[in-house]
């Protein structure tokens, strides 16, 4: 007791002592708790048969019933697995591709070409999903620039935009071509703070660039790596509503229905049930959850640094 | 001396305010009977011709709002164009603020999101004062049932005479009011004075094969006003063979969107493919199961695979179809929205002004009919868009909305919402007729590129243009026959269960499971035929799928209607 009334005692002196500090991040954490914990409470939709007149808090609690429709209709469950599948094969095709790029441009020596080439792939990022669909219609339709150089050289049109075989590869092409300059940025930041005496050393000791690129520069960027990949493997369920929903169409519906395709359509596309699409929401959350700690888990397991203490 | 100036104060006070109390009451009297005699005088005017010559631009309407006021209204409806001025950016939209004394503030929705977009508004109650709503049932009685929308005052079809003579027309307006016990929406009407059928009798759809007849000549294809699918697919081999436009490789046989496809292909030969219906058996049934829905998805898949349709069809958005065959010419054929108002633009403003060509000469125009001969399709209801009202509505600008439809209601109305302003777009001559004085070859009235770019849906229409287009001079009296005769024909070659009337029960009834079997038929048909493989197979694995979701919904109507 007098112990607790101790560390009580000593949690305020702390506070009146770093008063200043305190008053700083109070807009950050009121933010958060506005923002981000208060509308936790929303969930509970998962649990009630939303009215909107009554509001999240007055409308009747339905126990399970939702998930009796969500488990009842398999496009979910096939949602989820094709999820699953599009943005594992995320983590094999995309995750790596900004690192590549980063220790690629960090070899180059021509400042100017180097900074033109970070410009060059950092732009499309700044391209709405909208406008890169344009351009993958103009690009790769029957009559667009591809097809020409195909029949050109004697070939015939390819049916890029309608295929089922190549819309999932055409997802990882087309955003590794947006966003991989942007997110080469984040190890380009990571390997400039690794300390240049060991590159010096290691050139004095004669190593390749290869060599200093295997033994200095990718150690020193391991943590950031580590690091963006737990987020990654913890984003696994949510990534890619604004790619899939542009570059998708009635010919490739069935393989572009991600989780996050579903939850529109059953709150968009028919009458809206805000309960029913909380449900599936909340379902996903918690894949979600399981994958993030299951991947810090393997990290350190792996000897590496996870997210979690 | 001061108490009897307090005495002589309070009973000038008294005489005042009963006074105005008398006035008052006297004025709504008067209101209430000038009110009944407008009444009279609309049902004359819509009766006796006659008297056009001396009504003017006010129309027959008694203002109910207190027009003195200025307020400014919220609007958000589809048809409406982005950034536009709908108070002062042109003569008529200026005609009608300055007469209602009102400013609009238009939120422009697009087909796409229209309906999420009013979705989210109507459900976080923060939708604007006056809305266009796709009335989806299910959805629309959850929004009555909790309060999300403004109901009509009990007396409102007294006060607004000429909205309620619409309303009526409408179908779906007064069995709504019934089943809701009150008016939450407005239907537009399709057609008015103008009715294509009886009133209890189903309304045909708009939807008609565009064709070119020119390149029909050319091959040796018949030119009919009616066609079975099968020949459609036909003509459009025919012309793939010969490509008489010598096209090369821009020609498309069949221009369609996936949504109009879906209509051509399947809903030309299965009156129910995307819906329940009650079979003669008298059990309900899923339309999408029936061997009609198979045999049109076999032909979609036979104009997909022998390269009929655009090779990439699935990417067109509404409307890019049609623009394939009226705009640049490279379509033999499309399925796309016809009578009435439509032709004038399809055939005038799109083809000859585009593709260059006499569109009488080089369009046929026709109705789709099924593998069995007949034309299927599901009552249209004579109603398209409902108006709904905020249930934050301030009570003058719900008023002044209502005063707006009540003057587009109105005889006179009725025409400057369809002409333009009287004496500079149109007068009667001396015999009452409508003579236009506006060409309409040159330069079209309403719509983005229009002279007015306010004309159109978003001035507070309540009778939609289908109905005056009978009437509207600046049509050509051939499209306005032809019209007539497309709508009259498949009324015609129709059996009361391919061409069926609405199912009230059916259509009103709803539960958590009918909710979720609200699939976009249009995607997942189409999926269908593109996926490859045996399209028979495909079907079935669909319906397999859907099964789950489908036989609580059968199970619940076989129960509670039958």
């Amino acid at each position: 007791m007098v112990k607790s009334l101790e560390r009580v005692k000593n949690f305020f002196k702390d506070l009146w002592k770093w008063r200043n500090n305190c008053i700083m991040i109070l807009p950050g954490v009121g933010w958060y708790i506005i923002f981000a914990y208060i509308p936790i409470y929303g969930l509970t939709l998962a649990f009630k048969a939303y009215r909107a007149n009554l509001g999240i808090f007055r409308s009747p609690w339905v126990g399970l019933e939702n998930y009796v429709y969500v488990f009842r209709d398999p496009a979910f469950l096939e949602s989820i697995w094709r999820t699953l599948f599009i943005n594992f094969g995320r983590l094999l095709f995309q995750f790596p591709y900004p690192i590549i790029l980063a220790l690629l441009l960090n070899e180059l020596r021509i400042n100017r070409f180097k900074k033109a080439m970070q410009t060059v792939l950092t732009f499309p990022h700044f391209l709405s999903w909208v406008i890169v669909a344009s351009i993958m219609i103009n690009v790769l339709g029957s009559q667009g620039l591809v097809n020409s150089l195909i029949k050109i050289f004697g070939g015939e049109a390819v049916n890029f935009l309608g295929s089922t075989k190549l819309f999932v590869p055409l997802l990882y092409i087309t955003e590794n071509w947006k966003s991989g300059g942007w997110t080469m940025i984040i190890y380009l930041a990571a390997i400039s703070g690794i300390d240049t005496e060991q590159y010096e050393s290691a050139e004095i000791d004669g190593a390749t660039r290869l060599q200093i690129m295997r033994h200095i520069t990718l150690p020193g960027i391991k943590n950031t790596i580590v690091v963006l990949f737990i987020l990654a493997v913890g984003n696994i369920m949510v990534q890619g509503f604004d790619q899939v929903f542009n570059l998708s169409n009635p010919a490739t519906a069935k393989v572009a229905e991600i989780l996050d395709m579903y939850i529109y359509r059953i709150t968009f596309k028919t009458a809206a049930d805000f309960s029913f699409s909380t449900a599936v929401s909340l379902f996903r959350s918690v894949i979600n959850f399981v994958l993030l700690l299951s991947a810090d888990r393997i990290t350190k397991w792996l000897g590496s640094e996870g997210l979690f203490s | 001396m001061k108490p009897f100036k307090k005495s002589v104060c309070l009973i000038i006070v008294i005489l005042m305010v009963l006074s105005i109390a008398a006035c008052g009451s006297s004025s709504t009297d008067q209101k209430g009977n000038e009110q009944v005699d407008k009444v009279d005088q609309g049902q004359d005017a819509a009766n006796n011709n006659d008297s056009k010559e001396d009504e003017g631009q006010d129309g027959d309407i008694v203002p109910q709002s207190d027009l003195s006021k200025r307020v400014t209204i919220t609007l958000a409806s589809i048809q409406t164009t982005e950034g536009y001025d709908y108070t002062s950016g042109d003569d008529f939209a200026k005609f009608y603020s300055e007469k209602f004394n009102y400013d609009l503030e238009v939120t422009a929705l697009n087909w796409s999101n229209w309906h999420e977009r009013l979705n989210i508004w109507i459900n976080s109650g923060d939708m604007p004062d006056v809305c266009v709503y796709d009335y989806k049932h299910a959805e629309a009685a959850s929004y009555v049932e909790q309060g999300l929308l403004y109901r009509l005052p009990d007396d409102w079809k007294n006060r607004w005479p000429n909205v309620a003579k619409v309303f009526e027309v409408t179908q779906l307006g007064p069995e709504m009011e019934k089943r809701f016990d009150g008016t939450y929406f407005l239907p537009r009407a399709r057609f008015y004075k103008n009715l294509i059928n009886d009133p209890d009798e189903p309304v045909p759809d708009h939807f008609s094969l565009y064709m070119r007849k020119d390149w029909a000549e050319a091959v040796d294809f018949p030119i009919k006003s009616t066609y079975k699918i099968s020949e459609v697919l036909e003509f459009a081999k025919k012309i793939k063979e010969s490509d008489p436009g010598n096209l090369g490789d821009k020609l498309i046989p069949i221009a369609q969107a996936p949504s109009s496809a879906v209509r051509l292909f399947v809903g030309s030969n299965s009156t129910y493919y995307n819906g329940f219906y009650k079979d003669k058996d008298g059990t309900y049934k899923w339309g999408a199961t029936s061997q009609e829905t198979l045999e049109g998805l076999k032909m979609y898949a036979e104009a997909y695979q022998s390269g009929l349709l655009d090779p990439e069809f699935y990417t067109l958005q509404q409307n890019d179809d049609t623009r394939q065959f009226d705009t640049q010419g490279i379509a033999a054929c499309n399925f796309g929205e016809a009578p009435t108002a439509a032709l004038p633009r399809v055939f005038i403003t799109n083809f000859q002004g585009n593709v260059g060509l006499d569109p009488f000469e080089s369009i046929n125009v026709a109705t789709v009919l099924g593998e069995d001969g007949y034309f299927h399709q599901q009552d249209l209801i004579n109603y398209w868009g409902t108006i709904i009202f905020s249930p934050n509505i301030e009570e003058e600008k719900f008023e002044r909305w209502m005063d707006v439809l009540e003057f587009n209601a109105s005889q006179d109305g009725s025409i400057f919402a369809s002409m333009g302003l009287k004496d500079v777009d149109w007068e009667y001559d001396s015999e009452g007729n409508i003579v236009s004085l506006h060409d309409i070859t040159k330069q079209p009235l309403g719509g983005p590129d229009g002279k007015y770019p306010s004309m159109g849906y978003t001035l507070g229409v309540i009778i939609l243009h289908d109905d005056f287009a009978f009437d509207n001079p600046n049509n050509d009296e051939k499209l306005r026959e032809l019209s007539r005769v497309l709508y009259t024909e498949r009324c015609e070659i129709a059996t009361p269960d391919t061409f069926t009337k609405v199912d009230w029960d059916l259509f009103c009834f709803d539960s958590p499971n009918m909710r979720k079997v609200q699939f976009d038929y249009d995607t997942e048909l189409t999926n269908l035929i593109t996926m490859g493989g045996d399209i028979e197979q495909n079907w079935k694995d669909w319906i397999e799928s859907k099964m789950p979701m489908i036989q609580p919904v059968l199970d619940e109507l076989n129960s509670t209607l039958n």
